[in-house]
């Protein structure tokens, strides 16, 4: 890592647009027909407007948050809940439409059971179906991808049938979904394992009567350690240009790779240290606040009731991925 | 095209009495409205005046020119160094002077929906929040978008009489009309301080009697749909499952090249092409020894008016004046002004009868009964419900013949 932030200079004398591209798509757009965010937000709550409010309820009162720090407990539901944050991207945020998505999602949450789970964990997934025999439909892999926030929030399943790859994606609000069950429970090294569909079919083989492994109480959410070797090019895309950890690239002449790392879009190494994309890509605490209320009271209301939210509340959840320790047959 | 001067156009609007309009006969049942056209607009000039409105239809932006009796909107202001008690006062006296009922005279008299005679219902001005997705109670996946209506109000209305009279003045020949039925309402939303407004802007709304509005529209609107200057609107009044039109600006890109415009393939990145990557070729000339009108070049793109025609409405929400219309690509940005009214497509005209047709001419709220937080659609899913599941049918086997088809002959 040290190597890549000496070439940092390097790299953006390379590619001086790569930071101006990104403000000029942001300055392009022409907001000539809008109202302001900040306008908007005060004109719902300002007393001059008086038909602001609908004629079913009195008055629109807001709740008031909490201001004491947050709880290891109440950090971790970034990471238990992902599909409650909002989309990070200003310009296609709006207060009150992700109110009304959280209240959608918490009554379907009320319906079945969605269990915590990351990308990497082992799943099985059962749909009606109106053509499949018996009405329903029952399907195992591993979690790819997770897409998308609020209700459009959807993740991936993979498997190898018949030496055939399958993937099927999911809307996790799909009323026609009738149980979640995790059957692993596990981290990868990355967040997107689309790079399996380029790696040899044992990686994602996964028999359909696979039995439900249990995590006891206390325990860390495990990280699965596997580093997956890639097969030949052809891909699917350029894995590596980007910055993976769970891979095992097949051999490159050394000139050749680093001629394509240099003149790649998409490795950029030095995003890392780019404090505010970060901050731009995340959602603050303060702006997290009114989420963890609703989850708390939701919570409180269903912990009776469902085993499963009750045995992962116990569970503890590793936020940074460990570094690899160094092998022994190196020395 | 008749061209005045500024003086002389006003001279004439402003010697139209009301005595004409009464004479044409036209204005059989509504002498409310008579009376209080005699009593305040056409003797204040405020009713000449013309505005930012909401755009209602397509013209070129860039040759846009000011009509002689432009009113300007910002300005005005106040003394920043004023005390903070001194402030709150002020802040005070406006919450109090808009306090009031807006509505200064008697209630006007409500029409009634006639199935024989044209029926056109004001319209809506709201905010675009954002697309989300909902699911049918087949299993179907619908994208919706949320458009909030925030805080609109009826504003002005001008009858046709006075409308004809108007548009003999400013239009050309061909346009002149000497007769026609519909009226013109103006819609605002989002009530803001006075302070920023000038006083000509503020002349607008002191008959509705309601707070200046950041955003102004218009609609065409039969004799029988006229509702009162100073009324609130809500979201109800749409019904759940009828057919709407929206209109509003597309986002807009600025000036781009002839790639992003038209999505043409440009040039070659090497191989020897000098100066010639995103470009295009021959814009081409005829005999006319000029380029073909219409050549797709480069220039502005996007912020045009766009106008979406039949789009269901899904689901109502009360609480926050929220409708879920179908479909994700309603044109725009979020928070960007969208102006919505009835589908004129036969297929909504049609549903309407004497007995089933929406609130006519809008939703009054009732104080004694409140109405549902949501409206659903019949066909659409609510998220209380428990999961979809589907009926299991036995399939009836072919039974099979016992003997050979042996065809009879008639005796």
């Amino acid at each position: 890592m040290f190597q890549l932030y000496e070439k940092i200079p390097y790299l953006l004398a390379r590619q001086p647009n790569a930071l101006k591209q990104t403000i000029q798509t942001i300055a392009a757009r022409n907001y000539t027909n809008t109202v302001p965010n900040r306008i908007l937000e005060k004109a719902r709550r300002s007393k001059l407007g008086a038909a602001a409010k609908g004629p079913s309820v009195g008055s629109d009162e807001r709740p008031k948050l909490e201001q004491a720090e947050y709880s290891q407990a109440e950090r971790d539901y970034k990471y238990i809940y992902p599909d409650f944050l909002p989309n990070p991207v200003y310009y296609f945020r709006d207060k009150i439409r992700e109110k009304l998505e959280r209240i959608d999602m918490i009554n379907r949450r009320k319906q079945i059971t969605i269990p915590e789970f990351y990308v990497g964990s082992i799943m099985a997934v059962t749909v009606s179906d109106p053509y499949a025999p018996g009405k329903s439909n029952r399907f195992v892999g591993i979690c790819i991808r997770r897409d998308e926030y609020g209700l459009k929030h959807s993740f991936t399943l993979r498997n190898v049938i018949d030496g055939l790859g399958v993937e099927i994606m999911y809307d996790l609000y799909n009323p026609t979904i009738r149980s979640i069950e995790v059957l692993k429970l596990e981290k990868r090294l990355d967040d997107n394992l689309s790079y399996l569909q380029d790696s040899p079919p044992e990686y994602s083989t996964i028999p359909f009567d696979f039995e439900p492994v249990k995590l006891l109480p206390g325990m860390k959410v495990p990280v699965n350690m596997t580093k997956v070797p890639l097969k030949n090019k052809p891909w699917r895309h350029a894995w590596d240009r980007k910055a993976l950890r769970g891979v095992i690239l097949p051999e490159i002449k050394r000139y050749q790779h680093e001629e394509y790392m240099n003149s790649s879009s998409d490795f950029k190494p030095y995003e890392k240290w780019d404090l505010m994309k970060n901050y731009r890509e995340t959602i603050h605490d303060d702006d997290h606040r009114e989420i963890v209320q609703d989850i708390k009271k939701f919570e409180s209301e269903i912990t009776d009731k469902q085993e499963i939210v009750t045995a992962a509340k116990k569970l503890v959840r590793t936020r940074h991925i460990p570094k690899e320790t160094p092998s022994n047959e190196k020395k | 095209m008749l061209k005045l001067n500024i003086q002389s156009a006003r001279a004439i609007l402003s010697s139209l009495t009301h005595a004409n309009v009464v004479k044409t006969g036209l204005v059989n049942d509504t002498n409310l409205v008579t009376s209080y056209y005699l009593t305040n607009k056409l003797d204040t000039q405020s009713h000449n005046f013309s505005i930012n409105y909401q755009q209602v239809a397509y013209y070129r932006r860039n040759n846009f020119t000011r009509p002689f009796n432009w009113v300007k909107r910002r300005g005005g202001g106040y003394d920043e160094n004023i005390n903070t008690d001194n402030k709150e006062f002020l802040n005070q006296v406006l919450l109090d002077k808009y306090s009031e009922s807006p509505l200064k005279e008697a209630p006007w008299k409500k029409g009634e929906y006639n199935a024989n005679s044209i029926n056109k219902r004001l319209g809506l001005l709201g905010i675009k929040l954002g697309s989300i997705p909902q699911w049918t109670k087949d299993g179907k996946k619908i994208h919706t978008t949320l458009i909030q209506v925030l805080d609109n109000h009826v504003i002005d209305y001008i009858p046709p009489e006075v409308l004809i009279e108007r548009n003999n003045i400013y239009n050309s020949n061909a346009k002149r009309t000497k007769n026609g039925n519909l009226g013109m309402a103006i819609v605002g939303a989002i009530s803001s301080d006075p302070r920023n407004y000038t006083p000509q802007y503020l002349d607008i709304f002191k008959n509705a009697g309601v707070p200046p509005k950041r955003k102004l529209t218009k609609f065409m609107v039969s004799q029988n749909a006229v509702v009162q200057p100073g009324t609130p609107l809500y979201a109800a009044h749409f019904r759940v499952g009828d057919y709407i039109d929206v209109g509003s600006h597309t986002i807009g890109f600025g000036f781009q090249g002839v790639m992003k415009r038209w999505g043409f393939k440009g040039g070659p990145r090497s191989h020897g092409s000098t100066k010639f990557h995103r470009k295009r070729g021959t814009i081409g000339s005829g005999r006319d020894r000029r380029p073909i009108k219409g050549m797709k070049m480069a220039g502005r793109m996007g912020s045009k008016w766009r106008q979406l025609m039949g789009l269901k409405i899904w689901r109502i929400n009360n609480k926050y004046n929220i409708l879920y219309i179908h479909g994700p690509v309603i044109p725009g940005p979020t928070h960007s002004y969208v102006r919505i009214t009835d589908s004129c497509l036969p297929k909504n005209r049609e549903r309407f009868t004497a007995e089933s047709h929406p609130p006519f001419p809008t939703y009054y709220p009732d104080q004694n009964q409140a109405i549902a937080e949501e409206f659903f659609d019949e066909e659409l899913h609510k998220y209380t419900d428990p999961t979809i599941t589907f009926e299991t049918f036995e399939v009836k086997k072919i039974t099979k013949r016992d003997g050979a088809k042996i065809a009879r002959i008639k005796s």
